[in-house]
């Protein structure tokens, strides 16, 4: 049988500033995917960046190349990865002020 | 053939759990409210509940050592707040604990019950210097009900409390208070008095708190060891009565703990909850850091 892990990093997570997800250790996985549910509580149409980063220790971290498309308004969307290492975690940016989204997102991770 | 996986453990005469993590998390889960109002939304409470740091297997690997793997392989269950806190006295914040819970019922005729680990606790290493006040405080506990009560009976190790080191032990036993006072002075909470005392029941600066006793002459040093990115496992033996709903001991490294003064809390039985028998494990952190406690294994027996 295969590993397999769903963890929920982010659960309604109110962010209207730059963040990053909960650091996931996945050392033990050779392939997940970031699920991603937004909801956009401001009227401007400011999008929500988010791309994929991993790390040597859970404190320092690169970007390992994937990104989400910009997303906007009440959106699902996901984003698979592979061969990452030890950690993994989603960075946020909302380039335009007053931005706001509340986001779930999941880590679905496979050995 | 001694088994020597099991041999640092000392089990009661049946093994209910044997949880070695690099087995995967064993059925050990993220504790949450219930999703069962509109919307999948839950009852407000002053303890937002949904935020606690995810649980996750580690291989406990820091910036310069490497990995250290687990105590007997490579995976620990790796329980992480989030990076922030409140002071002691006031509601823990959202995401300052993390909580893993396994879910079982009852098989057996009510006897003693123990709760085993293998363990280590450290803060993330993400600045200089030496981080062990930024641990508030650990803990295990077995939330039980049968046909007469719910009975939340559990120990934890106050570690440091807004920043100054205790470095004592606790035992969940609910002060005379009210519900309202249990849930910070809120009327209408979900949680009665002496159910959840991880993070119900008031809180007082000298590490005193309404769900808890402190266990008479406990303060004892856990080898929190002298930098950051160091972890050593430490044993825990917690064991309760469940017939007589009773404590009995406490085993911290080679200190036991007569237990025998105390008794958790009756409180009327939930809905739906009889025969239950939830272990659980929880950390939470003194200031704005994750904390983290590494669970090599655990053991759950009873006889």
């Amino acid at each position: 049988m295969r590993h397999f892990q769903t963890s929920t990093v982010e659960q309604r997570r109110v962010v209207d500033t730059d963040f990053a997800t909960h650091p996931l250790e996945v050392a033990w996985a050779s392939e997940a995917i970031f699920f991603v549910d937004a909801e956009q509580l401001d009227e401007g149409g400011g999008p929500l960046l988010l791309k994929v980063q991993l790390s040597v220790d859970g404190v320092n971290w690169l970007d390992e190349g994937t990104a989400f498309e910009p997303l906007r308004g009440n959106v699902s969307a996901f984003r698979r990865v592979s061969h990452f290492g030890g950690w993994l975690r989603l960075e946020g940016s909302l380039p335009e002020r007053g931005s706001a989204y509340r986001v779930t997102i999941h880590l679905v991770a496979k050995a | 053939m001694i088994d020597y996986r099991l041999a640092k453990f000392q089990p009661l005469k049946h093994l209910v759990c044997y949880d070695d993590f690099d087995r995967g998390l064993c059925g050990w889960t993220n504790l949450m409210p219930n999703y069962t109002l509109d919307n999948f939304g839950v009852r407000k409470s002053i303890v937002e509940k949904t935020q606690w740091g995810p649980i996750m297997l580690s291989t406990a690997t820091f910036r310069f050592p490497g990995t250290h793997g687990s105590m007997d392989g490579l995976y620990s269950l790796k329980l992480a707040t989030r990076p922030v806190a409140n002071r002691y006295e006031e509601p823990p914040a959202p995401g300052s604990m993390s909580h893993a819970i396994k879910r079982l019922t009852t098989h057996r005729k009510p006897g003693r019950l123990q709760f085993e680990m293998w363990y280590a606790y450290t803060t993330e290493q993400d600045r200089s210097g030496l981080s062990e006040n930024d641990i508030r405080a650990f803990g295990v506990s077995f939330d039980t009900q049968n046909a007469q009560a719910r009975n939340f009976a559990g120990v934890r190790y106050v570690n440091s409390v807004n920043g100054e080191l205790k470095k004592q032990w606790q035992v969940m036993q609910a002060g005379e208070v009210s519900d309202a006072d249990w849930a910070y002075g809120t009327d209408g909470d979900w949680c009665k008095r002496g159910v959840d005392p991880m993070w119900y029941g008031r809180r007082y600066p000298d590490g005193e708190a309404d769900g808890y006793r402190f266990i008479p002459d406990s303060r004892q040093e856990l080898c929190y060891n002298e930098s950051d990115d160091k972890i050593n496992w430490l044993y825990l033996r917690f064991t309760y009565d469940l017939e007589s709903r009773r404590y009995v001991e406490l085993q911290s490294r080679d200190r036991v703990f007569d237990l025998s003064a105390f008794a958790p809390t009756d409180v009327r039985p939930y809905a739906r909850i009889e025969g239950l028998l939830n272990p659980v494990i929880w950390v939470e952190n003194d200031s704005n850091r994750r904390v983290f406690l590494f669970v090599d294994s655990v053991v759950i027996s009873v006889d």
